[in-house]
């Protein structure tokens, strides 16, 4: 995930901003770390550069 | 046909909302994970067919030839990205995005200062995406795990949104316009192809979750998506039926002649500038 597009993503729940945790990057991208969203704080996983914004009851 | 805009939650036949998401899951990840993709080995269709395919459905040879294999599943009925007219620099949303072939094509019209952003709700379909992302060394192009009723995309964020036989699947179609509206900025486009029905399906078929995820039980009305759009807020919207799609929509059904009861359409619309 580019970190330049955190100006158009949101929580799919509540439509609110998300706050970027990084845990690991590469010269492009964000490749794992997490989305938390700044206002019900719901957690969203990146993993292998994907963000996971499924709704909560959707994750595997 | 009032009846069916009233009540387009039940419309897919007996299936519970549930029931259609998991048919439609398992469906994609079977097609996502398939080595060649399109329909799989059973019926030894091919990146051959699937571009075949595509042309019949209104993409140019160019276009087919300005992707990397892998992309083009031959899974669409239309081709959004003619319908949308993109313009250098704008932002695209696609719903469903699958293997990203139509991200890739809108991708090269908006350039590099635009961007596009694919959103589909089965993992394996993403990860298969982000590979063909590598391929195609598209670098203003994102995947994202998502569903289309519950968009991760900030409002007015977006210039154009498309979709190519995907929204049929929804098993909240009007959630779906809704929240499509709410993404797009004030004058952004809706340029999407999907099937609709011109004829009641017959009841075995509607509460087939295969067919569900098939792209034939779950299609709307024109009528009743005409009414979910304006609901949602859309105008100039307009929906054409493209007689020719019933040649191969025919092939979709090996015991039943699927021509007769749907069509493939182009459904546009806008949000009001002001």
């Amino acid at each position: 995930m580019k970190e330049s597009l955190m100006d158009i993503i949101c929580c799919p729940m509540d439509k609110h901003d998300l706050e970027l945790e990084v845990d690991d990057r590469n010269d492009e991208e964000v490749l794992a770390g997490t989305l938390v969203c700044t206002e019900c704080g719901e957690r969203y996983p990146i993993e292998d550069g994907i963000p996971n914004l499924l709704p909560p009851d959707m994750r595997d | 046909m009032s009846e069916d805009a009233a009540s387009t939650e039940a419309e897919s036949g007996d299936l519970t909302a549930a029931e259609q998401r998991r048919a439609v899951r398992e469906r994609y990840a079977r097609i996502a994970t398939e080595s060649s993709g399109c329909c799989g080995e059973s019926t030894g269709c091919d990146e051959a067919d699937a571009d075949d395919r595509a042309k019949r459905l209104g993409y140019a040879e160019d276009d087919l030839a300005s992707v990397a294999d892998g992309a083009n599943l031959g899974l669409g009925c239309g081709n959004p990205n003619a319908l949308a007219s993109l313009r250098e620099g704008e932002t695209v949303l696609d719903l469903g995005s699958g293997g990203g072939f139509d991200c890739f094509l809108a991708a090269r019209e908006v350039g590099d200062s635009g961007r596009v952003i694919g959103v589909d709700m089965t993992p394996e379909m993403v990860e298969r995406a982000r590979e063909n992302a590598e391929k195609n060394d598209a670098r203003n192009v994102e995947f994202r795990l998502g569903e289309i009723e519950h968009l991760p995309v900030a409002d007015g964020s977006v210039d154009v949104v498309i979709s190519n036989c995907v929204v049929n699947l929804s098993p909240s179609k009007p959630q779906v316009f809704r929240d499509a509206y709410r993404v797009l900025r004030p004058g952004g486009r809706l340029a999407i192809s999907d099937v609709v029905v011109t004829a009641s399906l017959p009841e075995d078929v509607r509460s087939d979750p295969e067919s569900v995820a098939a792209c034939v039980a779950g299609a709307s009305t024109i009528d009743a998506l005409e009414e979910m759009l304006a609901t949602a807020g859309f105008e100039r919207v307009r929906i054409s039926p493209k007689g020719e799609s019933r040649s191969f929509i025919r092939e979709w059904d090996d015991d039943r002649d699927l021509g007769d009861y749907l069509v493939s359409a182009s459904i546009e619309g806008r949000k009001p500038a002001h």
